[in-house]
């Protein structure tokens, strides 16, 4: 397939990657020129100045811009009646993830939201053994993700655009905690920033419906800060529990250590889980099965971190299921 | 110094024993007043066992450790103080406020030292923990995460599932621990809490919470969660375990008071554990309180700091029957 994609930043180019990788063609546009040039250069793909040529090109889009930026370029996408996959968070409010999910079912194109956790395979694996039973009925889940807090200039750290650390990083965690917990109906959150107002760290409790409670927490921690991820799944049967640095295959040390943290985690091309991820996308645009993540579980993990972001704001908890904007 | 153990109906009675009799200068002696328990320990150590109480009491110690129900420590704490004894109180201090106030007022009109048994806070990695906050070396911290999470105590004592006794269940008994060295490190007061819990582990077991989450807002800003859940299966290497990561403005530091661990895999046993090896900490803790009333001085964590971690657990309790977070301080009740 020839994919058009659009944005070839920090995670564009990673997708470029993966999907030359897979055997598929790429395109790629962004408005800003030097970037195109860049992306053309780096990537050794065609390159293009406007969407709507890209979009004539492609039979599937890609969208990997700035999250504020996902809902016009998603319709323009189903207008252009192309198959569209879309980097989480898949809006940066729920109504504009509705309205993209609306837009693709009445253009009658699929959407695919790219909440790439669930293809990891430390969390497939855990997931594998809730499923099997093996933890018994989940009851306290723990789940923490950081890395060092975005650049100065860096689109992340507008809130209005990226939604900040808990749109733009907590969602991962808050999708997958969905995905083990079920339905939630109660979110309690607290941001705490330091005093150049960058939020350092946010926590937020969730309640399922089902009973079983979650601890969820993101750091955009201070420069220096290794990207890194934990979970701990107790249930009334077992219990499972992963450390990202406690498990990383290979450790180094040198004596002039750079500072080498980034915003993603370290990852094997021989078990890269956004190929799987894009993969799985492909496959199901092909014909093939339902991926296992939907474009409304995109939706949902949008609702939960606006849910999040206003009960910081209102010191009070928060119902998910009132949160439509 | 002449130091009694008042009951073993809590399982660190035996640690604290233990650790007393071999401490240089004191003199121990021991009572429960339900039979077989203490006795178990005199098999262990070389310990006078003493019948009731009152005995103890009339042996004339100079101080006591009540490591009794909950709910019953002010009974004895009042009872030491009225007879001039210095005082290691178990933790949670009690299961009220108004308890716990009348606890310590009772100590001062007598005269004696009320110590809370936080023995965590003996932890050379908290120890160290607290001289990089206090020092500096994190800059300003602003959030922390605790966890004390274990398996379910009540199996071996039921008193511990019992809330008219122990005042509650997992959110009673593990929060305080995280919530002292929370207050005792940052050096703020809490002024909300908020949390949840529920009882999906052991729920055939108990009637109390046996998962909770827990989060604390500290008068700076300063954001703290505290997992204190039960949730330990009965197949886990160990009974469970307390750690406590902060992040600030200069970076992150987390501490692990039983990370010092072996791993053992043993056909013998049948399953695997992990045997401790740090120091111990009920030592130095028995120790503080022994050097403190040696040397005329409060021992630290005093009755206030006791006071400080139950009001925390009391307003998370609170808070997760109503749903909505809890402004502290509360008024005693």
């Amino acid at each position: 397939m020839r994919i058009g994609l659009v944005g070839p930043g920090n995670m564009g180019s990673h997708h470029a990657r993966c999907w030359l990788r897979l055997g598929h063609e790429v395109e790629v546009h962004t408005p800003i020129e030097e970037d195109l040039a860049e992306a053309g250069e780096k990537l050794q793909v065609p390159t293009h100045k406007s969407l709507e040529a890209l979009l004539g090109r492609a039979d599937v889009v890609d969208v990997c811009t700035p999250t504020d930026v996902h809902r016009e370029v998603v319709e323009a996408a189903a207008r252009a009646k192309k198959p569209v996959i879309c980097e989480k968070p898949l809006g940066r409010t729920v109504a504009d993830a509705e309205a993209m999910v609306a837009a693709c079912r009445e253009a009658g194109v699929p959407l695919h939201c790219a909440q790439v956790v669930r293809f990891f395979p430390q969390y497939g694996a855990a997931r594998a053994a809730i499923e099997g039973g093996r933890i018994g009925r989940p009851a306290v889940l723990r789940l923490s993700r950081q890395g060092q807090r975005p650049t100065q200039r860096s689109w992340y750290l507008d809130e209005r655009r990226s939604g900040g650390v808990l749109l733009d990083l907590m969602i991962h965690d808050l999708d997958f905690a969905r995905w083990i917990g079920g339905h939630v109906e109660r979110v309690f959150a607290r941001i705490r920033a330091s005093d150049d107002g960058v939020p350092t760290r946010a926590f937020v409790i969730l309640t399922h419906a089902s009973g079983a409670i979650s601890h969820v927490q993101a750091t955009w921690g201070p420069v220096g800060t290794p990207f890194g991820t934990t979970f701990e799944f107790a249930g009334d049967g077992g219990l499972l529990s992963y450390d990202g640095f406690a498990t990383e295959p290979l450790q180094v040390r040198l004596t002039e250590q750079e500072v080498t943290t980034g915003y993603l985690p370290r990852i094997s091309p021989l078990e890269d889980p956004y190929a799987m991820e894009l993969a799985e996308f492909a496959a199901a645009i092909g014909g093939g099965p339902q991926p296992r993540v939907t474009a409304e579980d995109g939706v949902e993990a949008v609702r939960l971190a606006m849910a999040a972001m206003e009960s910081n704001r209102s010191g009070r908890t928060v119902r998910p299921q009132e949160v439509t904007a | 110094m002449k130091i009694g153990v008042l009951s073993f109906a809590h399982m660190h009675a035996y640690s604290y024993a233990s650790q007393l009799a071999t401490l240089p200068g004191v003199e121990l002696v021991v009572a429960d007043e339900e039979p077989g328990r203490a006795e178990e320990i005199a098999g262990r150590i070389a310990v006078r066992v003493l019948g009731t109480y009152d005995d103890v009491f009339e042996w004339g110690p100079d101080a006591v450790v009540v490591t009794n129900e909950n709910a019953h420590h002010r009974q004895l704490v009042e009872r030491a103080a009225a007879a001039g004894c210095h005082v290691l109180c178990e933790k949670p201090i009690a299961t009220n406020l108004a308890d716990a106030r009348a606890m310590i007022e009772a100590c001062e009109r007598a005269g004696v030292r009320l110590m809370t048994a936080f023995p965590i806070r003996f932890s050379p990695a908290m120890r160290s923990l607290d001289e990089m906050v206090k020092g500096g070396t994190l800059g300003q911290v602003l959030a922390c995460t605790g966890t004390n999470q274990g398996s379910m105590p009540g199996l071996n004592r039921p008193w511990f599932v019992d809330p008219a006794l122990s005042g509650g269940g997992a959110m009673i008994d593990h929060t305080v621990h995280v919530a002292d060295l929370l207050g005792w490190m940052l050096a703020v007061p809490a002024v909300e809490v908020y949390a949840q819990s529920n009882r999906i582990c052991y729920a055939d077991e108990v009637e109390v919470e046996t998962g909770g989450l827990v989060a604390v807002t500290f008068e700076d800003g300063t954001v703290a969660t505290i997992d204190c859940s039960w949730n330990r299966p009965t197949s886990y290497p160990t009974w469970g375990g307390l750690t406590l990561e902060m992040v600030g403005t200069g970076g992150t530091a987390s501490a692990d008071a039983f990370k010092q661990i072996v791993a053992e895999y043993s056909d013998v046993v049948g399953r695997a554990s992990w045997l401790p090896w740090g120091a111990d900490m009920d030592r130095a803790m028995v120790d503080e309180f022994r050097a403190a009333i040696v040397e005329g001085r409060q021992p630290q964590p005093d009755g206030e700091a006791g006071y400080r971690a139950l009001e925390i657990a009391l307003g998370a309790l609170r808070s997760a029957a109503t749903g909505q977070p809890v402004k502290l301080p509360l008024m005693p009740d």
